[in-house]
């Protein structure tokens, strides 16, 4: 997205891009948010009430977009090898990420599994098998193909990373072909959903999101991060392309906004729920999601300058501030989460709870993560600055 | 642990587990008058099933079928006459005495919503019934089954239910404050309740209304105590076997004059 704002400066993007940071922290606090409760009444005011797209989308689409710039500038700068092996080791950090959480979840089922087993769920709880063999269950959430509670995202960013070398290799050298194969694999996975990969217990479990479905998005986002760097896209100023946009938003928020309504006073149709509910397949990051996600970015980066005051204002602070540190915002907000949810399950939680867990999870995320900044700043006197810093000297 | 350590702990867990016994008899007695009524507005919205009405006040002779789970089959409380389809059965011919209905109770433990719908055809339709009630989701959260998968597992369920003219109603979850700290039901939950409204099929909303029971203090769901488990047990799923009566029943006029009709969910 950001390949747009780009066409009128050329190729100088060294400066920071707060947008980034800003949608990424946004996105964050939603996935926290929607991870409490999903079906709480909070979640009517995520990315998710947008349109048929949600915080996920977002997340995956900025996250593939700053890769493909900061390493596509790295191995134009540093050399292939530094940048693969700075790819690698942020693979391997997200990894860690992984196995923390598990053990964060694997805690929990073992403060709770003995009353489980002695409560009237104890029946329709035996069907997990993870409580039958744990032993395999730890192996295989090393492989990622356990992925219970929420724990399915990083596996999802973990193999899309891993692949991305490849990717921007072939962006060099023929970025139509990968592109087009790229796209292909997504449109392979829309026809035939057995392109899949296999999870855990089995046989039939796939991981909850579809890396050769969802790798279009994120690949399509290092392509246009890559391109920023050389100039842009020079055909994303097409004016038709930015009415189609809007149209396009426009309508998907006014048919969304029709089924929170639904939900809210059942009288209230729901626009088209019947026929495009099957459609929304977030699995497969099906045509609907995927179109929605990609107007919504463009207008964003049409809309909004990367050098709008806005996004320096101490109001955006807290956003940039979390999506700067996405990585252990992220896990830290899957963590807030199951607390969360334990704390309203063990209060019967009414709305009331649940904006009260909402607000001290976001403050606990933006104080760490401005914990983190400060921390940063102090290990590196050279650079007092941290603001300023290219993101090239950041993960990502 | 060591041995000692065990033989501690398990006498102490012993001892308050009897302390709280004798705390709880005056309590319990108590809780057994309150009237596990349910406010209208979860299911005022929900489609009524007019064949099945009709049958139950001209009380014309007919079958209702439920397939679930481990919840459905009435384990925890010890016995199938225990289970909410058994007292389900009860409230309805106690409220409607004219009406001739055999519920017959086709759960299985541990079963996903795909192994529930391969057996439709020779142990539901099979039995030719004018209503079936379909207890899911619980196990397909538990062992994650691809929400696609899901969706369309009940979609087809509903097509073929539809095909043979037969009304049906779907339940889903039981509410728990621990299995939900480590399982996500929400994707599942929200999957149920579009099929579900998409096909204008009433869907009994257990989770929700098992939360109200316990926000408003009406059960210890959470009791680890053996000896009290089998009670509670019971306890709820005769009250979700009433409220289920009174979902079912919905749309018999109050003028209709049958003996024994109530408007709540007293027996």
């Amino acid at each position: 997205m950001g390949a747009v704002m780009s066409l009128g400066t050329g190729p100088a993007t060294s400066e920071r891009d707060f947008r980034l940071d800003f949608f990424r922290g946004i996105a964050l606090f939603c996935i926290f948010i929607d991870h409490v409760d999903w079906n709480s009444i909070l979640t009517q005011f995520t990315l998710r009430s947008l349109g048929f797209s949600d915080a996920a989308e977002v997340f995956i689409l900025i996250s593939g977009y700053t890769a493909g710039m900061v390493y596509g500038r790295a191995i134009e700068h540093r050399g292939l090898l530094r940048a693969v092996m700075r790819i690698y080791h942020r693979v391997w950090q997200l990894y860690v990420a992984h196995v923390f959480l598990f053990m964060q979840f694997m805690a929990t089922v073992a403060y709770l599994v003995d009353d489980l087993n002695n409560s009237i769920y104890a029946e329709e709880f035996r069907a997990a098998d993870f409580l039958k063999e744990p032993g395999v269950a730890v192996i295989k959430a090393l492989t990622l193909q356990f992925q219970p509670n929420f724990m399915d995202i990083l596996p999802l960013y973990i193999v899309l990373l891993a692949a991305l070398p490849f990717v921007l290799v072939g962006f060099r050298l023929w970025q139509a072909g990968i592109l087009a194969t790229s796209f292909g694999l997504w449109g392979a996975v829309q026809l035939n959903k057995h392109i899949a990969l296999a999870a855990y217990p089995g046989p039939d479990e796939v991981w909850f999101f579809n890396p050769f479905a969802w790798q279009a998005l994120f690949f399509l986002g290092a392509w246009c991060g890559w391109r920023g760097l050389t100039g842009g896209v020079p055909w994303l100023t097409n004016r038709w392309l930015f009415r189609l946009a809007v149209v396009g938003a426009l309508a998907a928020f006014l048919v969304r906004l029709s089924w929170t309504l639904h939900w809210l006073y059942d009288p209230f149709p729901a626009l088209f729920g019947k026929a495009l509910w099957p459609l929304l397949s977030k699995t497969n990051l099906s045509l609907w999601r995927f179109a929605n996600v990609l107007m919504l970015a463009f207008l964003a980066a049409r809309l909004i300058s990367p050098q709008a005051q806005f996004l320096t204002s101490r109001a955006a602070w807290p956003f940039v501030l979390c999506g700067r540190h996405s990585l252990h915002i992220f896990c830290l907000g899957i963590l807030l989460s199951t607390i969360g949810r334990l704390i309203i399950n063990e209060f019967l939680g009414g709305v009331f709870l649940q904006c009260l867990i909402a607000v001290a999870g976001i403050a606990i995320m933006i104080g760490t993560a401005a914990l983190m900044e400060w921390f940063k700043a102090e290990q590196s006197p050279s650079r007092p600055q941290v603001l300023q810093t290219s993101m090239t000297e950041r993960g990502v | 642990m060591n041995m000692a350590g065990t033989f501690l702990h398990r006498t102490l867990r012993l001892l308050a587990a009897a302390g709280i016994g004798l705390l709880l008899l005056p309590e319990t007695a108590l809780a057994q008058e309150q009237d596990c009524a349910v406010p209208t507005s979860f299911y005022e919205t929900e489609p009524t099933l007019p064949k099945t009405t009709a049958a139950i006040t001209s009380g014309k002779t007919m079958v209702i079928v439920v397939i679930g789970g481990a919840s459905s089959l009435g384990q925890a409380a010890g016995s199938p006459d225990l289970a909410w389809p058994a007292r389900f059965a009860l409230a309805l011919t106690s409220r409607f005495p004219a009406a001739r209905v055999t519920v017959n109770n086709r759960a299985v433990a541990r079963q996903t919503t795909q192994e529930m719908a391969s057996r439709l055809d020779r142990e539901v339709i099979a039995l030719k019934p004018m209503l079936v009630i379909w207890e899911t989701g619980t196990t397909d959260a538990v062992r994650g089954t691809d929400l696609d998968e899901f969706r369309q597992t009940i979609q087809a369920g509903i097509d073929r239910l539809r095909a043979s003219e037969t009304e049906m109603v779907f339940m889903d979850m039981q509410f728990s404050r621990h299995t939900h700290a480590v399982i996500n039901f929400d994707r599942y939950e929200s999957v149920l309740r579009e099929v579900t409204d998409a096909n204008d099929v009433p869907l009994f909303r257990r989770l929700d209304i098992m939360h109200h029971w316990a926000e408003s203090g009406l059960f210890n769901l959470m009791t680890t105590d053996p000896a009290r488990l089998h009670h509670v047990a019971s306890r709820l799923y005769d009250c979700i076997g009433r409220a289920m009566a009174d979902f079912v029943t919905r749309g018999i006029s109050a003028g209709t004059d049958i003996p024994g009709k109530s408007s709540g969910s007293t027996k």
